[in-house]
């Protein structure tokens, strides 16, 4: 048995004992389930030492003694205090100095998910799918807009929208179907194909 | 009606052992199937394959998931990397999650094993991984300057020393960010990268996510898009028809084409390594379980009316 | 003082990032380089919050000996034993980091998530009824796009893809459209209302 053959048996153990949830809730998976969660965690640790403690604090710090960078790094070490019941308020600091960036966003989320959205709306419509989408759009919108009744021909005006939203929900379903046998053919792909050698 | 009520009230095991066996039995007993590539697939390929050979042009690939769902876009990650090798595209690797940077190494020489001169540093580069507070200074910060934006790579090495990063100052020469991903992310990157900068953006997408995207491909603001298993398959079967041939893109030829998966063909016989069909290989059971489900729809249906015709006699 | 400073710290830095995003100026510039080193000089640290959080769940869960602490104290090994493995290791490819990655958390993450393909096709048999006109349209154009993304449905007819592509395109684009657009501008709200100071919830609780 080489060390790959011993590696995809440990693998496919681990991948069975998830599965045996399937006929029910058992030692085998909640120990798994466990293992999942610490050893998932446990990556950070060293990879965020090695790629952001060690290129932004020590090196430009403790080599390139930029020595204002100091005031940063204490703010972050603030972090640990959130669990504080008295100092909890510390770790504000640097959550607050990461917020700044909403600024950015406010004009910038504007344009991508409200104005070039509107303005592909409104190009010249000169086919039947054009007339259709902007129907749609239009009904839609009119249908999120709770300020007014429901009732008589502005309800029929929404009614159409929700039409369209079943539609889209449809569409996300078939999609989301699809996606979960994926998930599911994966597994299967490396149980009978990277582990058995069954799949040529 | 005895039937119907019966029907209603199968025990989900049994279901689930349908359920997997409508997936084993097509993957042990491969077919070949014929894949039709759809346009946001083709899009993506032949953007990348319009960088071909040139230095001063290059892609960036962004893994924003974690193994979960790795079934539907490991595939696509695997068969963009073996296209920008086959074709010398200069690719960047990029994540932000730190169980995901095992997963950015995992594609990367999953791809490099079948080609011995492709050399880190210089045909790609591994940015490796950053803290997701980091996220947006380096999206915006890639606008200006990539190697200051970015600094160092998994490797530690400062990028302004490496030879890729030759040519390659910011969004101007990497034209192309591909962001793979199980949640809304991309749309991050059509935010700022693409309104503030002008970049092309594509996504890699699990199809949960993928009917949420269309708008954004009408408008523009996405170039293209993989969408789950379907969108790796395409993606397969485009570098198999053109990418290992040399050959540019044609639709005529995509059109006609049938990449078997069986290892019986002139031309591509059993070269194409397993890894590199996992996706249609895939597809194969995708098709069955459809039907599967489908049926699963249907027979539930005829079951309630049947029910409920009943109860409404009564 | 304990929640007007942070506050303050939120508007300021705000107004001047919405200047930054209009004004390309020397001194806009500048400050937005001087709020990336500072930014990446704090990232390292928030990486704590998550451990800290596990440590304390499960860790209590051990000291104190509650029902079933035996698998908390597995979560604790295995956090330490992965840390370990990386910092005395090393993280490339080949090491025991990457092996603990590979055959351990790689396929139970994603097993855990294949599980959904069970519950899904459970579902399909036990829930997704025609119970109403609308639920019927969502159905049928699920049925559609589901048959038009496999081999089969252009077996079957070459309509079957076609329709499915015209669903995604048309109507599904702006029902898509619709939502989006009012998901924006609900965006857009509350990124306002964080930067004038009314949304708080983010600083968490206390005073």
């Amino acid at each position: 048995m080489t060390f790959e053959m011993i590696s995809n048996t440990v693998a496919a153990l681990f991948t069975l004992a998830i599965f045996s949830f399937l006929y029910k809730e058992n030692p085998v998976y909640r120990f798994a389930e466990h293992l999942l969660v610490g050893v998932s965690m446990g990556y950070a640790l060293p990879l965020v030492y090695k790629n952001a403690f060690i290129p932004f604090v020590y090196r430009p710090i403790f080599l390139e003694h930029k020595f204002i960078l100091i005031i940063p790094a204490l703010m972050g070490i603030l972090y640990i205090f959130r669990f504080s019941k008295n100092l909890s308020w510390l770790s504000r600091y640097p959550i607050a100095f990461g917020m700044g960036i909403v600024g950015m966003g406010v004009p910038m989320s504007m344009n991508s998910s409200v104005l070039v959205q509107m303005r592909t709306a409104m190009l010249p419509i000169d086919s039947l799918n054009g007339v259709i989408v902007f129907i749609g759009t239009v009904t839609i919108l009119m249908y999120f807009f709770f300020s007014k009744a429901h009732k008589g021909v502005y309800g029929k005006i929404t009614n159409i929208g929700i039409w369209y939203m079943m539609v889209g929900f449809g569409a996300s379903f078939g999609y989301t179907v699809m996606a979960r046998i994926s998930l599911l053919i994966g597994r299967i792909q490396f149980l009978l194909g990277d582990w058995l050698g069954l799949i040529k | 009606m005895k039937i119907f009520a019966k029907i209603q009230s199968l025990d989900r095991r049994y279901i689930y052992i349908i359920v997997a066996l409508s997936i084993i039995i097509p993957l042990l007993i491969p077919f070949n199937s014929r894949i039709d590539t759809t346009k946001p697939t083709e899009d993506v390929y032949q953007m990348i394959d319009s960088f071909a050979g040139k230095p001063n042009k290059a892609i960036l690939m962004n893994f924003s998931h974690n193994a979960s769902t790795l079934a539907e876009l490991f595939p696509m990650e695997v068969a963009v990397l073996r296209h920008c090798f086959e074709r010398d595209v200069k690719v960047f690797t990029l994540c932000f999650m730190p169980d995901t940077a095992p997963l950015v190494d995992y594609a990367i020489n999953t791809a490099k094993e079948d080609f011995p001169n492709i050399k880190a540093g210089v045909n790609y580069c591994n940015f490796g991984y950053k803290p997701y507070s980091l996220f947006l200074p380096i999206l915006l910060g890639m606008g200006e300057n990539i190697a200051e934006a970015v600094e160092i790579d998994s490797e530690g090495r400062k990028l302004e020393n490496l030879p890729i990063i030759e040519g390659i100052k910011n969004y101007d020469d990497l034209n192309l960010v591909i962001d793979f991903s199980a949640s809304s992310s991309v749309f991050s990157w059509v935010t700022y990268a693409r309104a503030k900068f002008g970049a092309n953006v594509a996504a890699g997408v699990t199809a949960v996510m993928a009917a949420d995207n269309y708008p954004y491909l009408q408008s523009g603001q996405l170039i293209g898009m993989l969408a789950g298993i379907k969108g790796a398959a395409e993606y397969e079967k485009l570098v198999d028809v053109f990418a290992t041939q040399q050959r540019e893109f044609s639709k005529e030829i995509i059109k006609e084409e049938i990449v078997p998966i069986t290892g019986d063909h002139p031309i591509y016989g059993d070269k194409i390594p397993y890894k590199f069909k996992k996706a249609r290989i895939g597809m194969n059971a995708q098709t069955v379980a459809h039907l599967m489900i489908i049926i699963f729809i249907l027979l539930g249906n005829i079951g309630y009316f049947a029910n409920r015709k009943k109860g409404g006699k009564k | 003082m304990k929640r007007q400073i942070p506050l303050m710290i939120v508007i300021i830095l705000g107004f001047l990032f919405v200047g930054h995003t209009f004004i390309p100026h020397k001194y806009s510039i500048d400050f937005y380089d001087w709020f990336i080193s500072w930014t990446k000089a704090i990232s390292p640290f928030a990486v704590a919050l998550g451990v800290m959080s596990l440590w304390m769940v499960h860790g209590t869960k051990v000291t104190r000996k509650a029902p079933n602490w035996q698998y908390s104290l597995v979560t604790l090994v295995a956090l330490v034993f992965t840390a370990f493995a990386g910092f005395m290791w090393g993280t490339n490819e080949g090491t025991p980091f990457m092996w603990l990655f590979k055959n351990v958390q790689l396929p139970m993450s994603a097993t855990m998530f294949s599980l959904l393909a069970f519950y899904i096709s459970s579902a399909a048999y036990k829930a997704f009824r025609a119970r109403s006109p609308e639920a019927t349209v969502l159905l049928v154009a699920g049925i559609i796009v589901m048959l038009g993304q496999v081999p089969i449905g252009a077996m079957i007819s070459k309509w079957i893809p076609e329709t499915a592509t015209w669903i995604l395109n048309v109507p599904n684009l702006a029902a898509k459209r619709g939502i989006m657009t009012g998901v924006g501008l609900g965006m857009t709200a509350v990124s306002l209302k964080i930067l004038l100071g009314i949304e708080r919830t983010y600083l968490g609780g206390g005073d």
